[in-house]
């Protein structure tokens, strides 16, 4: 009776918002015009975040409150960003476990688990960022560097391809969404902070075997194999940890990359590093690559290029282009002619100490005294954790902004030669930790948030690195903010910024209601005016927030789902 | 040969926990010092430099939660704590060896460093004239608005309890951090910042009531003076200073 009641529920579902099952990659490819589904991490190929329904408005989003919640009772950070295809949500735990929900009411209909190690090699928790989707099937990359095909239906497993060594090299792993290109199985790899050699993979949807690997750091013969000194090329780290975008009119993949190895001290590797820290325009069904650009070039401060490429299209200095904006975490927004990679215009969003400006092939002209330093150097802006990292960024159509949220950091940078310890540094939110507990026990809750006589303010997030430190919070908390920055692409400029009380780990997603949705480290989600920046609502999570905003329908009307604490919180009027 | 007999029958006799149990050979003063080292790279970010605690636990109490033997350590910074915050450690197994031999040694004063003052001198000023226990716990009694004192002594070294008395401000610890909220009808209210986000604060004030502001009825936070606590060396004598030092790092819990 159960099931029975489940099974109709999902066929009304599907009934009322869509066509179902198979997802094809040309619903893929015109995904903007299925507005009530989220068919890709970034909804559409282009990178925008941006949904095109507007049930949820200026006018109404006042009245905004929770419809339902998805508890995940997990301990690691929820990093997902949910798939819904017509009225059935499908969501990636941390660790690598799969459910697929009633969108209206959170109700699971199946899971599915992979079993990872019991060590995997995690710099930042074993989290995962969500699933691709072709046809009847969801794809998911796990801890252990394996690619996992699953039915969609069933929940059950079709194939599971080993993508590599997992233990090799100081550690694989794959977090990041997948992201489908026509028959292809888009996916990278993270381990920047082992001595890796990065790569982009393509498999076949249907079978799993790989039709490409494009390595990140040029091998022997080839172009600009000559950017690294001696061996360093081959433990070269830049690896491909987020999900790329799609131009289907010039059929070209872009994908960024993360930092060289050793991050933090440039002294073993002279030379440019490429295509660490860069933006790749790939050809996806051969994975040759057709143009890239550096942000970073011999990057010493783990300023990752792996944010998501955003495309739009524009006239630009009198004629119209096919465009990239890119908010780095380098502290610099980019546009770039996304045709030919070529270099338009470079503006920073946060403050910045380490670049003066830019020659007309938009390479950065750096100042001096910007390395990490043995005893510590906190002179650097942005922070350790860039002004953005692996955090979506929005882009609206209707306001023609780029929404970035922001990190303001006035952090330590030191020079090592094995790994900063430093890559998440911000204290947790709430006050967890239990009242009575004898002082020098450890806080309440474990880890995931409360625990220590630290862990009580986002914005406290500044603590000691340097050696030598008296063990005190080195900086004011003032000193670091996050703020969610609107930007219009075509000049730089800054449209408005809306400030909150710490750096943030979550994204952004923009609609077609006038209305930017997001969550901050406190766990404040809040609904800002598109055009102004001006509050219109929120919501006290009251945990952590680390991951982006989706919308879809179901039943015939607009949720909006954001992941806070080990919940997915989904919101409704 | 009998040297092997005589080995295969001790492993033999002995528990195997026992027998397997390997001694940590980087446990010399050099070890510890390279393993200090170590200690900031990996661990200090989370557990603070000295070891006294932050994001992660406070591993100057001697007291370990996944275990405090050798081989215990060594498997909580190898692995890590699953279903924790913390990782395992990028570093060699020698390294880790080295940072469980600092490890074991946080928290213990360093040889030399005595009490110059009398503790039970000291223990009159706490409870007299400093007027401490307003704020501050030891076992049962005192107050909250400061942290509890009761194994201090166990956690904080003599220079470090100094300046807390001389300069309260130089090292305030989160939870601690005082702040003054003035509402839109003109009142102040000082005290501790227990909580904060965009919308609200939430505060312990001078008396220890407990006070949450919505942030649209407030006009102003002061975050100007960080600690509550007044700098004593003006209102205590240099012998007072010193037999509260001398009392404060007696105190290591218990009591």
């Amino acid at each position: 009776m159960k099931i029975r009641a489940l099974v109709l529920g999902a066929v009304t579902a599907a009934s009322l918002s869509g066509q179902g099952l198979p997802v094809t990659y040309e619903r893929l490819a015109a995904a903007e015009k299925e507005p009530g589904n989220w068919l890709m991490y970034s909804h559409t190929y282009n990178g925008w975040r941006y949904s095109p329904l507007d049930q949820i408005n200026l006018q109404n989003v006042k009245n905004l409150h929770v419809k339902w919640l998805f508890q995940g009772r997990h301990q690691e950070k929820f990093e997902t960003t949910p798939l819904v295809v017509d009225g059935i949500m499908y969501l990636t735990r941390p660790e690598n476990d799969v459910f697929a929900l009633d969108a209206e009411t959170g109700r699971v209909m199946w899971a599915y688990s992979h079993k990872n190690p019991e060590r995997t090699y995690n710099c930042c928790g074993r989290v995962n960022r969500g699933l691709a989707i072709l046809g009847d099937r969801l794809f998911m990359g796990t801890l252990d560097m394996h690619l996992i095909a699953i039915d969609a239906k069933s929940g059950r497993e079709v194939w599971k391809t080993e993508m590599y060594d997992y233990a090799a090299a100081g550690g694989y792993a794959a977090t990041g969404a997948p992201l489908v290109v026509k028959d292809k199985v888009i996916i990278g790899m993270a381990g920047g902070e082992h001595p890796v050699s990065g790569f982009l993979d393509a498999y076949d949807a249907a079978t799993g075997k790989r039709v490409w690997r494009f390595h990140t750091i040029p091998q022997p013969g080839e172009p600009n194999f000559g950017t690294w000194a001696g061996d360093s090329w081959k433990t070269g780290g830049a690896s491909t940890w987020n999900t790329g975008s799609y131009d289907p009119q010039s059929n070209t993949l872009f994908w960024g990359t993360s930092n060289p190895w050793p991050g933090y001290s440039g002294d073993v590797r002279a030379g440019d590093n490429l295509y660490s820290c860069s933006v790749l325009a790939l050809d996806p069904d051969t994975g040759k690559l057709k143009w890239h650009y550096q942000f970073t070039p011999h990057d010493t401060r783990d300023w990752d290029a792996t944010q998501i490429p955003i495309l739009i299209d524009a006239p630009f200095r009198g004629r119209q282009r096919t465009l990239m904006a890119w908010a780095a975490r380098n502290g610099f927004f980019y546009l770039l002619d996304r045709a030919n990679g070529e270099f338009l215009l470079a503006k920073n969003f946060v403050r910045q100490t380490w670049a003066k400006g830019f020659d007309d092939k938009g390479r950065p002209e750096v100042i001096p005294g910007n390395d990490p330093t043995p005893e510590g150097n906190t002179g650097i802006f942005p922070g350790v954790d860039g002004a953005a990292n692996w955090m979506a960024h929005s882009y609206s159509p209707l306001t023609k902004l780029m929404y970035v949220f922001a990190r303001e950091e006035r952090r330590v940078f030191t020079k090592n030669e094995i790994r900063h310890a430093a890559e998440e540094n911000n204290a947790a939110p709430t006050g967890l930790e239990v009242v009575g507990e004898a002082p020098g026990a450890s806080g309440g809750r474990g880890g995931r948030g409360g625990g220590g006589t630290n862990g009580i303010f986002g914005a406290g997030g500044n603590l000691p690195t340097a050696p030598g430190g008296r063990g005190r919070a080195r900086f004011a908390p003032e000193e670091s903010w996050g703020k969610v920055v609107a930007i219009e692409p075509l000049t730089g400029g800054i449209k408005w910024e809306y400030k909150v009380l710490s750096p943030p780990w979550g994204g952004v997603m923009s609609t077609a209601g006038g209305l930017v949705f997001g969550g901050t480290t406190e766990g404040m989600i809040f609904a800002l005016d598109a055009r102004t920046g001006d509050r219109l609502w929120y919501f006290s999570g009251n945990d952590r927030v680390y991951a982006a905003p989706v919308s879809f329908l179901a039943g015939g009307k607009q949720y909006v789902s954001l992941a806070v604490g080990d919940v997915l919180a989904t919101f409704g009027n | 040969m009998r040297t092997l007999l005589i080995s295969f029958l001790l492993t033999r006799m002995i528990p195997a926990a026992l027998a397997q149990e390997p001694a940590n050979r980087f446990d010399t003063p050099e070890g510890a010092q390279q393993g200090a080292a170590l200690f900031q790279t990996h661990c200090a970010i989370c557990h603070g430099a000295r070891g006294q605690g932050g994001r992660g636990a406070d591993l100057t109490t001697g007291q370990y939660k996944f275990g405090g033997t050798d081989p215990g350590l060594f498997a909580t910074i190898r692995n890590g704590v699953r279903g924790t915050e913390m990782p395992p450690v990028r570093a060699t197994d020698e390294e880790v060896w080295k940072l469980v031999a600092f490890v074991k040694k946080l928290g213990t004063l360093a040889p030399g460093q005595q009490a110059s003052g009398d503790a039970a001198a000291g223990r009159l000023v706490f409870e007299g004239k400093g007027g401490c226990t307003a704020c501050h716990t030891i076992g049962r009694d005192g107050g909250t608005l400061g942290p509890d004192l009761s194994d201090v002594g166990r956690r904080r070294d003599l220079d470090y309890l100094r300046e807390s008395l001389l300069s309260p401000e130089a090292d305030v610890p989160a939870r601690y951090r005082a702040i003054q909220v003035v509402t839109k009808t003109g009142q102040p209210v000082t005290g501790i910042r227990l909580n904060e986000d965009d919308v609200s604060v939430q505060v312990r004030d001078e008396r220890g009531n407990l006070r949450s502001f919505l942030k649209r009825n407030i006009t102003e936070i002061r975050r100007d003076k960080p600690a509550l606590m007044p700098a004593f060396g003006e209102k205590l004598s240099k012998t007072e200073i010193d037999d509260l030092v001398s009392y404060l790092t007696s105190l290591r819990g218990g009591q």
